[in-house]
């Protein structure tokens, strides 16, 4: 393997030094001076409810209130992939928190109290608060508009009814199959509703000057999108419209595409001069951010006695919530890729996304994956279980390969998927468990596999300007955002590695998309292949820079240049070396006093240009809509109380194929912070609505995250590095995958302990326990 | 965070002027020592005060001692305070053990006990510690003093036997000799949370029981049944059993959303046993860490 400098390494966070000191600015801490208003949200309080009126008279009479907006006045549908969206709700509301009017005042007291005294007088419509209810026959019907919506060409949505969209993909002869296989297990998994939960709320400030420009400083993961979005809603030109993104203090899906950001940029267009805030509380967080979609999942598969996978039938229903503009990619993604990472040749996969009358479904961490590899993984162990097979060589047998067909048709990208079961499963000891000298705890082992592609519009791209300093320190000027992942430092290890200027001297900053070039969204896990390809390219460009300069000055050829601790070296002439600092801005002078060269300003860009949502509606089969897939393995031991439920992972072992680590540091701290929250989403996170469409627990008392205290005893993070030919230095995304495997793993080693499967998350100590006790009734 | 309501406050330097404040103000003013609750109460718009007594600055309430058989605890004792004093650790395990459990550790640097037992919440870790010692609130008027036994403060969910004009300047809180304690919190996860189910449980060497319960009723208090059962005998399987069965005589748990009824009681089962032996256990000199003893992340 080739020999690098800085790749590869595990170079320290180049934002370590600004986010620890309090330097590092997030969107909260803006100073906006004296002109700053505070926006609150009047938000419904009903599921599903015409609006019959809206009393703002006596709000508008509280002290320090400036003006009231509603529905009205912004009559702009928006939305990523379906215009189903209007910045407040007109006629409707569709959800418990959706909102209705903004209160605008000169303090956020005033408009809070404000917000309350605004009466909204509502007729209530019959909610629908189960996507299986929503698809009957005699169920309301939540946008009986559906057939004008616009939306992209890959979405199929089902007017008249609740269906927004169907991805139905078909692979080969079902019957055969399942006429194939000695055996068929057919069974219903189920998986609520999971918050982000990022520690920094939304926030977003929106400015319209005078001369009618636009500018929102947001905490996202997608300025370039969030512009586009505005500009489209509002009737902007895209130069007019400025999106700053500072620091975010966290993100996982929940702050991609367009949420609330929408509201203080529409709100600012009709208070000239001002700038206005919306910050988000931690309720207002749980209940009108996008959330993870919920999802009942019915899965018949077929094999044979030697272990061969003759068919799968795998029908996912989701819980989209009020609005899919979002949501329905995530329907549309697991559609594609049901099979998980299996070589399975008779397949039928039904991925429905439903509208109903909770809070909107968007991107979250794994991008419906999780929710799909839950019933999955589960139903993988079990029929290895029911066949009396060992259910890491079922696995093995089955797994998809290199070259494999996906369940649409295309070719499967190289991976080392083989390679981590093997890893994982050497690490766990598998087949070892430790026991107990507590006669009260048992001990199961877990396993699970996993897979995930970005889910992208084909034409999704990257790019990146690079600029050099004087004294030979870069600039690095890209829109990913840096969401915790390290994004910033890997994407500097990559100019550097090619300029051979380490990373501590490049400064990478977050975007601002007047001076910054498009990157279209931090999601998918697909930045450091994506903006990586972008970065190597603009550092590529600007090595030819350097070296052609060289080369016209020195007359050395290019061949025979290289790049060298900071400096311009030749092959054929160890005494020549030129310090980069003596000439990437001032140029190099020669003889006769004139300069040669000038600033070194280079760009990049990629775009998957092999990439196509062509596939038939009926089967998807043909075109390309993955660029590749990621895939790992992971197993655990878990203790389980038999008395109380209660359970301790005592170790993990996570095996992912990263193509190439370019930080290998960061990815087991993705390793290790994936599975925390993975864990978390299995073991006790779990969003509960009440029978009229309220969130119970809209707070950290009752929607607990990990801490500190919950991390398993130990993590066995494993890397392993079959290239993926288009990534930069053979890399591929590993951030959305770690978390994965948690929840079939719990699922499967709570079986293996006391041989009770639950098919339902979360897998709470409380069902455990419960279980445990009807079992030693029976 | 932005506050809808507006309130005045005030922040006085001895307990005579916080007693004329709230004389003059009754139930509409509220003491602010940690603010955990009280903040938060206000943020969500259950309280509506006029005035905020801050009594940080209040020399006579920061009293923390331990003067022979007695500890006294002031009212803007945090539980931080109480957690770092060794004494308490030693001759108070079961109050020591709760006050662990409270919240986070970030909290605990705020919260106060007296704080804890006036917002009187079912889940009231420090309750059960409280009740097996028959610790004594004292309280004040600007016109009168008066001691109330903690048997008698809960009156209901959030409400104690404290009156409007009055403020609680400490808790005393006798040492039982010979004993040793245990509580025994039920939570979700390893983070902080509120007890789902607290049992706090006592034994001297002279095979008496205290027991006292959280979370598993409107107000927390004494499981004088199961004492009674226990008081003068060795501790055996077949005891417990025994003891076990009449929980369901001693607690009224409610389903919500932390938990179910048909859990909380199953559990209280578990934790009783596991509590009296882990009792016993320290009552011999043996260390038990409260935290560990349900098993799971801790």
């Amino acid at each position: 393997m080739k020999d690098y400098k800085y790749i590869g390494t595990d170079v320290t966070r180049i934002d370590a030094l600004e986010k620890i000191s309090g330097a590092a600015i997030y969107g909260d801490d803006i100073d906006f001076g004296a002109n700053l208003l505070h926006a609150e949200l009047v938000q419904s309080t009903m599921a599903h409810a015409i609006i019959k009126s809206i009393d703002i008279s006596e709000a508008l009479k509280v002290k320090g209130v400036y003006k009231i907006f509603t529905g009205k006045d912004f009559p702009y549908k928006f939305g990523l992939y379906m215009k189903d969206r209007y910045i407040f709700a007109q006629d409707k509301v569709r959800f418990v928190g959706e909102q209705i009017a903004a209160v605008i005042a000169f303090s956020p007291g005033a408009a809070k109290r404000a917000a309350e005294l605004v009466k909204v007088e509502y007729e209530a419509l019959p909610a629908v608060l189960d996507q299986m209810e929503a698809l009957k026959d005699d169920t309301a019907l939540l946008h009986p508009e559906l057939a004008d919506y616009p939306h992209v060409p890959w979405f199929f949505p089902k007017p008249g009814t609740n269906i927004a969209h169907w991805r139905k993909t078909r692979k080969g002869d079902l019957d055969k199959g399942f006429s194939e296989a000695d055996f068929i297990l057919e069974d219903t998994y189920q998986v609520p509703r999971y918050a982000h939960c990022a520690i920094e709320t939304h926030v977003a400030v929106g400015k319209f000057d005078h001369s009618g420009r636009l500018t929102v400083w947001s905490s996202s993961q997608s300025p370039h999108t969030q512009r586009h979005l505005f500009a489209e809603a509002l009737g902007l030109s895209h130069k007019d419209v400025r999106v700053i993104a500072p620091h975010v203090g966290g993100g996982f899906g929940g702050k991609a595409g367009v949420t609330m950001e929408i509201i203080p940029a529409a709100l600012a267009t009709k208070l000239k001069g001002y700038a206005v805030k919306l910050r988000y509380s931690r309720e207002q967080e749980f209940i009108n951010t996008y959330q993870r979609l919920g999802v009942v999942a019915k899965i018949k598969m077929g094999v044979k006695k030697d272990g061969t996978i003759t068919a799968l039938d795998h029908k996912i229903y989701w819980d989209a919530g009020a609005y899919v503009e979002y949501g329905a990619n995530v329907v549309n993604a697991v559609g594609l890729s049901a099979i998980g990472p299996y070589r399975i040749h008779n397949v039928s996969i039904d991925s429905v996304c439903v509208y109903t009358n909770l809070p909107p479904g968007g991107a979250y961490r794994g991008f419906g994956y999780s929710e799909m590899l839950f019933g999955l993984e589960s139903h993988i162990t079990r029929i290895a279980n029911e066949l009396g097979l060992d259910q890491i060589e079922f696995r093995r047998k089955n797994a998809i390969k290199a070259g494999d067909l996906t369940a649409y048709g295309a070719k499967m990208n190289p991976n080392g998927l083989i390679e981590c079961i093997d890893k994982v499963q050497q690490a766990i000891e598998w087949g070892k468990k430790p026991s107990s000298n507590d006669p009260t705890k048992v001990i199961g082992q877990g396993f699970s596999l996993f897979w995930k592609a970005p889910a992208m519009p084909p034409n999704a791209s990257s790019s990146a300007f690079l600029k050099f300093n004087e004294d030979a320190t870069i600039n690095l000027i890209i829109s990913g955002m840096d969401i915790g992942q390290g994004y910033q430092t890997v994407m500097a290890q990559i100019a550097a590695e090619i300029l051979s200027v380490p990373p501590g001297k490049i400064r990478v900053e977050t975007p601002d998309t007047d001076r910054n070039p498009y990157e279209w969204q931090t999601v998918a896990s697909h930045i450091t292949w994506s903006s990586g390809n972008a970065v190597k390219k603009a550092a590529l460009d600007a090595r030819e820079q350097i070296l052609s300069l060289i080369n016209r000055v020195y007359h050395y050829p290019i061949d025979e240049l290289y790049l060298e601790d900071e400096a311009v070296k030749c092959q054929t002439d160890p005494a020549f070396l030129l310090p980069l600092k003596n000439f990437v801005v001032d140029g190099i002078m020669t003889r006769d006093g004139t300069f040669k060269g000038g600033p070194i300003n280079a760009r990049g860009m990629f775009m998957p240009e092999f990439s196509s949502t062509n596939g038939d509606p009926e089967t998807s089969q043909g075109g390309h809509p993955n660029v590749h897939y990621t895939v790992g393995a992971a197993a655990l031991n878990l203790e389980i109380d038999r008395e109380t439920g209660k359970m301790r992972v005592l170790k993990a072992a996570l095996a992912i194929d990263a193509g190439k680590a370019l930080n290998p540091d960061l990815v087991r701290g993705q390793i290790t912070g994936g599975l925390l929250q993975g864990l978390a989403t299995v073991l006790y996170e779990d969003m509960r609505y009440n029978d009229k469409g309220k969130l119970l627990n809209p707070n950290f008392t009752d929607y607990k995250i990990p801490t500190s205290m919950d991390v398993p005893d130990e993590i066995i993070p494993i890397i392993v590095e079959v290239p993926q030919p288009d990534g930069p230095f053979g890399a591929r995304g590993i951030g959305e995958h770690t978390m994965l495997p948690a929840a079939p793993m719990i699922a499967n080693a709570v079986e293996d302990a006391l041989g009770i499967r639950i098919k339902e998350m979360p897998i709470t100590a409380e069902k455990v326990a419960l279980a445990v006790l009807n079992k030693d009734k029976q | 965070m932005s506050l809808a309501h507006e309130f005045t406050y005030e922040r006085p330097k001895t307990v005579d002027e916080v007693l004329l404040l709230k004389r003059q103000f009754g139930s509409k003013a509220f003491i602010l020592a940690g603010g955990t609750d009280l903040i938060v109460n206000i943020k969500e718009g259950m309280l509506t005060p006029d005035l905020l007594i801050d009594i940080k600055e209040v020399a006579e309430l920061k009293k923390l001692s331990l003067n022979g058989e007695m500890l006294f605890i002031g009212a803007s004792i945090s539980f931080d305070e109480l957690i770092d004093r060794s004494e308490v650790q030693s001759y108070f395990p079961m109050l020591h053990d709760a006050c662990k459990t409270v919240a986070s550790h970030g909290v605990r640097t705020r919260a106060t006990v007296i704080g804890n037992i006036c917002s009187a919440v079912p889940s009231l870790d420090s309750a059960p510690a409280l009740l097996c010692h028959d610790a004594i609130v004292h309280c004040a008027s600007f016109d009168a003093k008066r001691d109330i036994p903690i048997r008698e403060w809960f009156l209901a969910p959030r409400k104690t036997a404290l009156q409007d004009i009055e403020i609680v300047t400490g808790i005393s809180i006798p040492k039982v000799p010979e004993s040793a304690g245990i509580y025994v919190k039920l939570g979700r996860y390893g983070g902080e949370d509120l007890a789902q189910a607290g049992w706090g449980i006592m034994l001297s060497r002279d095979l008496q029981y205290r027991i006292a319960h959280c979370a598993l009723g409107p107000v927390p208090k004494r499981a004088a049944k199961i004492e009674a059962l226990l008081d003068g005998n060795e501790l055996s399987d077949s005891l417990i059993a025994e003891a076990i069965k009449l929980i369901p005589e001693e607690i009224s748990p409610i389903t919500d959303i932390r938990s179910s009824k048909e859990y909380r009681t199953h559990v209280s089962g578990v934790m009783l046993k596991r509590g009296l032996y882990a009792a016993r256990d320290r009552l011999h000199g043996k260390k038990v860490d409260a935290a560990k003893l349900l098993g799971g992340i801790a």
